[in-house]
C-alpha cells in the first residue's frame, strides 16, 4: 500500500506507513509536510532540513492527513493537512516549543499580537483572532499546544482529535 | 478568617526588620494594600520556625533578606508589583555579587514556581550588577527563557542567593530583560508571544522555580533546544555544561537541600487577601520539615503524573504553585460569559457555575500510589473575582483543547496543606525525588 512517493519519505528512515486500513484521499496527493498553517502541503523537504527534523510519520485519516515531524530539540510537531492540500493546524509537543513564526506563517503576527488575558499565569494560552485559534498549555520542560484555522477545518473532522 | 488574620497581624509585627516594611495586615476584604508592601508573618498552619541546628552552615550574612529565619521562609499571596496577580505566591530574596556580602540586594514579590526551575530577575528590580557566564568560546551565555505565554530573554549569571537563613553560593540565575543584551535572536522571539520582560509583563519581580527537577533544562548539554545561546556580536544556540544552566537554587544549599515543602493556611471559600505562609527549605533534614504519613506521589520524567476525573483518566496533570487555578475539562460545567463592555475577555475560559460544585478527584502518582477521598470545590470565577482578592481556592478554568491529557492543578491545591515537593534522585525518609507529597 504504497501511499506517498516522495523523495523525501523514501529517504526517511522514520517513516511508518501506518494507516492501515484507512483510505487513501486521492485528492491529497503525493506530497508531504508543509510545516505552515493555511499553506500548501509543499516545500516540506526544505522546512524539514532547515529544521534539522525528520518526519516520524504520515497517516490518512477520515477527511485529513497527519504528518509526525521529530524535531532535534525531542518537541514532536504534527500536521493536518486538508483533501484541498492545505495545512489547516498544527500542534506540538515536547521539552520547548517550535518555531511558531515559521509553522503559523502568516498568522504569527496575530497571534503574537492577541490581547494578553488578565488572569494569565505562564501556563495557558487561548486566543482566537478572528479565523485563528492557538491554544497551549504546560509547564517548563513539557510545553504543548495547537493552531488551527477555523473555517480551514475539512468537514467531519472532530477538532477535539487535533492535538 | 478573623483568627487568622490576627494571628498574621501579631507574627507579622513579630518578625518584622527594619529593612523590610510590612504591609500592616490590610483588611481581608480591601484588594488596594500597597503593591510593594513587604512579606507578613508565617501561616498559623506551618510547621513552626526551625531550631536551626544545621540549617546556618549557609548563612553569611544570616538572615538578612528579613522575610524568614532558619529553614523557614516567609512567602505571600497578594496582588503583586503589578497590582493584578490572581492566586501568584511571593517570595523575598537576597542576592549578592558571588563571595561578598555587602554587595548585596533585597527583593520582594519573587513568585514561587514549584513548576519551573531556577531563579529569575527582571532586570529593571536589579541594581547589582552580577557577573555573566561565559561558554567555552568566550561569549557571554543568554538564555531565551519559555513560558506557555511567552518567553524571556536575557543573560545568565552567577549570584550568591539568601533566603531565610540559607545560602547558595555561584548559583546560576537569568536576569530577564538586561538592557546589555537587546540583540534577540529571531528563533527566540519566534518560539513565543509576548516577551515577558517587564515587571508589568512578568507579573511580579522575578521568579524562583523550586520544582522537582534540578535544572530548568537538563540535557542541554549535549542537545540544543532553542534555549540557550553565546552571545557575542550575534548570538548563536549552544549547549550547555550542567553547571551553568539555570538551576533550583535550592539544590546548591549547603543542606536542607533536597526539596521544599510549601504550607498555606485554608483560605475562605469566597476568597482572600494578602494571605501568609511558609516555604521550608529541605524534607527530612530538620524537625519542622519531618515527614510523616502523608501521601507520596512519585512523577514521571516531565514532573506530571496521573489525575482521574469524571471517569477520564488525564495522564499529563500536574501539581503546580505556579498555576493560578484549578485547569480541567468538563463540558456539563457552565463557563463564564463575557461581559459585554469586553466582549473578547479571557473570562470566558474559567467556570461560572450557579451554585459551587464540589467535586471528586483522584491523583495517583508513577509509584502507584493514589490519593482517597480528595474533592475539590469549583466557584463562580466571575462572582468571585468581582471581589477584589488575592487568594480564590474556587477559581477554576478550561484546559486548552489541545492539552486535553491535563489536569492542572494549581496554587489552590496547596491551600490548607503542607505540600513537600523533593528534588530527583534525592533521598527522603519517605521516598526518592522527584516527587510530590501531602
Amino acid at each position: 500500500m504504497p501511499l506517498f512517493q516522495s523523495d523525501a519519505l523514501k529517504r526517511s528512515e522514520a517513516v511508518k506507513r501506518a494507516a492501515l486500513g484507512v483510505l487513501f484521499i486521492a485528492a491529497l496527493g503525493p506530497r508531504i509536510a508543509s510545516a505552515t498553517l493555511g499553506e500548501p502541503e509543499v516545500t516540506v523537504q526544505t522546512d524539514v532540513v532547515r529544521a534539522h527534523a525528520s518526519i516520524k510519520s504520515s497517516q490518512d485519516r477520515a477527511n485529513y492527513r497527519v504528518h509526525e515531524i521529530q524535531l532535534p530539540s525531542g518537541t514532536v510537531m504534527r500536521e493536518f493537512v486538508a483533501p484541498n492540500g492545505n495545512v489547516f493546524a498544527v500542534a506540538w509537543q515536547g521539552p520547548t516549543r517550535p518555531d511558531l513564526r515559521q509553522a503559523l506563517g502568516q498568522y504569527f503576527d496575530a497571534y503574537a499580537l492577541a490581547p494578553r488575558s488578565k488572569l494569565a499565569d505562564r501556563r495557558h494560552v487561548q486566543i482566537q483572532q478572528g479565523d485563528l485559534v492557538v491554544q497551549a498549555g504546560g509547564h517548563m520542560r513539557a510545553l504543548s499546544g495547537r493552531a488551527y484555522l477555523l473555517s480551514a477545518i475539512p468537514s467531519g473532522v472532530n477538532v477535539g482529535d487535533l492535538h | 478568617m478573623a483568627s487568622v488574620r490576627a494571628l498574621r497581624i501579631g507574627l507579622c509585627a513579630a518578625l518584622c526588620v527594619s529593612a523590610i516594611a510590612c504591609s500592616g495586615g490590610g483588611g481581608t476584604t480591601a484588594a488596594s494594600g500597597s503593591s510593594s508592601g513587604g512579606v507578613g508573618g508565617s501561616s498559623s498552619s506551618s510547621g513552626g520556625t526551625s531550631s536551626s541546628s544545621s540549617s546556618s552552615s549557609g548563612g553569611t550574612s544570616s538572615s538578612s533578606s528579613g522575610a524568614g529565619t532558619g529553614n523557614v521562609a516567609a512567602v505571600i499571596i497578594d496582588q503583586g508589583p503589578s497590582n493584578a496577580s490572581v492566586n501568584t505566591l511571593f517570595a523575598t530574596v537576597t542576592v549578592c555579587v558571588p563571595g561578598s556580602t555587602t554587595s548585596c540586594q533585597t527583593i520582594d514579590h519573587i513568585q514561587v514556581d514549584t513548576g519551573s526551575y531556577g531563579l529569575r530577575i527582571l532586570a529593571p528590580v536589579l541594581t547589582l550588577t552580577l557577573p555573566v557566564e561565559t561558554v567555552t568560546s568566550g561569549n557571554s551565555l543568554v538564555e531565551c527563557t519559555q513560558f506557555v505565554d511567552g518567553y524571556s530573554w536575557g543573560p545568565v549569571v552567577s549570584v550568591d542567593l539568601q533566603i531565610a537563613g540559607e545560602t547558595a553560593h555561584s548559583v546560576p540565575m537569568q536576569v530577564i530583560g538586561d538592557p546589555r543584551f537587546t540583540n534577540i535572536p529571531t528563533a527566540c522571539s519566534s518560539a513565543g508571544v509576548t516577551q515577558e520582560d517587564t515587571v508589568a509583563t512578568f507579573g511580579a519581580n522575578g521568579i524562583l522555580g523550586v520544582g522537582p527537577f534540578e535544572l530548568d533544562c537538563g540535557d542541554c548539554d549535549t542537545v540544543t533546544h532553542g534555549l540557550y545561546y553565546a552571545c557575542a556580536a550575534t548570538c548563536s544556540e549552544t549547549t550547555v555544561p550542567t553547571t551553568l544552566q539555570v538551576a533550583n537554587p535550592v539544590t546548591h544549599f549547603p543542606a536542607d537541600n533536597n526539596g521544599v515543602i510549601v504550607v498555606l493556611p485554608s483560605v475562605a471559600a469566597g476568597g482572600a487577601s494578602n494571605v501568609s505562609g511558609s516555604l521550608i527549605f529541605g524534607i527530612d533534614t530538620q524537625t519542622n520539615n519531618a515527614s510523616g504519613t502523608q501521601t507520596v506521589l512519585t512523577v514521571d520524567q516531565n514532573a506530571e503524573l496521573l489525575v482521574n476525573f469524571n471517569g477520564q483518566a488525564f495522564a499529563q496533570s500536574f501539581i503546580d504553585s505556579g498555576s493560578n487555578g484549578i485547569y480541567f475539562t468538563d463540558k456539563s460545567i457552565s463557563t463564564c460569559v463575557a461581559p459585554p463592555n469586553d466582549p473578547s475577555s479571557q473570562i470566558v475560559n474559567f467556570y461560572c457555575p450557579a451554585n459551587t460544585l464540589t467535586l471528586p478527584v483522584s491523583i495517583q502518582g508513577l509509584n502507584g500510589i493514589m490519593t482517597n477521598n480528595l474533592t475539590f470545590d469549583v466557584g463562580n470565577a466571575e462572582t468571585m473575582l468581582n471581589n477584589n482578592f488575592d487568594a480564590y481556592p474556587q477559581l477554576a478554568g478550561t484546559v486548552p483543547a489541545g492539552n486535553a491529557g491535563t489536569f492542572d492543578y494549581g496554587l489552590p491545591f496547596f491551600f490548607g496543606r503542607r505540600v513537600a515537593v523533593a528534588v530527583e534522585n534525592d533521598k527522603t525518609s519517605v521516598g526518592t525525588g522527584p516527587y510530590i507529597a501531602f
